[in-house]
């Protein structure tokens, strides 16, 4: 982040659209929103999985989205920033360049807890990254691509006319104990 | 990535997707299946297996996780719960979500097919502002919930000036470990009267 950038506390008040009087999340929710992919994905298969994120992004983020329409780029890293923070666990580094905010995640808090509870996670966990993301940042004139999973993974939010190449799902890796 | 920051907030939204694509009985379904039977097997264990003491154990992790204001209090024969500022209804409160038309109700959704697995029924209230109170006693004591101030003293939740709630009614579940079995009442009766 630029030097100069506000506290990180500061900073959570001012960029997440949800908020809560705890710094950090409880980890074991964790557990909750894999159980929850699992049951949608039971119920309404691939799909129906895909089209629950999709409408989180479109719907539940849409503040997210419209906080980052206000504030482009810089905007993007600053929530990113300050999610995370508020993760339990989490190892990430957000780097913010002139065309786009990439997100070096070395430690996934998600992955992370359930492994350590032995939980049997959805092989597809790491695809509502991409999904949710993607609904998050198009309302925006964003998108994201993401490479890697499964507990580390790079994530990418450029502008629509960056013209990368279509997300290849192949290239997000599926999710093990 | 869905975070656990905010998790009460699309955990709730979550209820109301559900609810517009199945209905009621697809949301009881996920409380049941997802929660109970997938997220809480750890609860599971706890309270199948130590029962009171391990109703103890698994609501002292967890609401103490979740930075909830409770009481508990444990004897051979009833735990209760006296919640004061229930973490994630205040966290919609304040962040003024309001999806589906229940929030409270996913309690009684996962704990209850939980507690009727090990014999146990519960009487409870919640008054929609995040506080409520819990009384769990084994199925065939028929004793009847207990006065406000009788078990947890001035810990008893009903024992607040804010307590009764102004235009939103008292939900009252009675012996019941099913999310259907409750009373909205917009004049609450005590318990035990």
């Amino acid at each position: 982040m630029n030097e100069g950038a506000p506290d990180m506390n500061d900073l959570k008040e001012q960029i997440l659209p949800y908020r809560d009087s705890k710094p950090v999340g409880a980890p074991d929710f964790y557990l909750a929103i894999n159980a929850t992919f699992r049951f949608i994905l039971n119920k309404y298969g691939a799909e129906g999985l895909r089209q629950y994120w999709a409408d989180l992004g479109t719907r539940y983020f849409a503040p997210v989205s419209a906080a980052w329409t206000k504030r482009g780029l810089p905007g993007v890293a600053a929530y990113w920033e300050a999610f995370f923070k508020a993760e339990p666990g989490a190892q990430v580094e957000v780097k913010l360049s002139s065309d786009c905010v990439i997100l070096d995640v070395t430690v996934c808090p998600a992955i992370k807890h359930l492994r350590e509870h032995g939980r049997e996670i959805i092989p597809r966990f790491c695809e509502h990254c991409y999904f949710v993301g993607e609904a998050t940042a198009v309302p925006a004139g964003l998108t994201v691509r993401i490479e890697g999973g499964n507990g580390t993974c790079r994530q990418t939010f450029c502008r629509r006319d960056s013209n990368l190449p279509d997300q290849n799902l192949a290239k997000i890796k599926e999710a093990s104990c | 990535m869905l975070g656990v920051y905010d998790f009460c907030g699309h955990y709730e939204w979550t209820f109301e997707w559900l609810r517009q694509r199945g209905g009621d009985s697809l949301v009881r379904a996920y409380w049941d299946e997802a929660i109970h039977q997938d997220a809480q097997t750890h609860a599971s264990e706890l309270i199948l297996k130590k029962g009171f003491k391990g109703m103890q154990e698994y609501w002292g992790h967890t609401l103490a996780e979740e930075a909830a204001e409770y009481f508990t209090t444990a004897t051979d024969k009833v735990f209760r719960i006296d919640m004061h500022e229930c973490p994630s209804k205040g966290f919609l409160i304040r962040n003024g979500l309001e999806q589906y038309r229940d929030y409270c109700d996913h309690c009684m959704g996962w704990t209850g097919p939980l507690l009727k697995r090990g014999k146990f029924v519960v009487d409870h209230q919640h008054n929609h502002r995040g506080q409520c109170w819990w009384e769990i006693r084994k199925e065939t004591d028929m004793t009847s919930a207990s006065a406000p101030g009788q078990l947890a003293g001035h810990e008893d939740v009903r024992l607040r000036p804010d307590w009764k709630p102004s235009g939103k009614p008292m939900d009252t579940y009675k012996r019941a470990n099913d999310s259907d079995d409750k009373s909205s009442k917009a004049d609450c009766s005590k318990p035990g009267s």
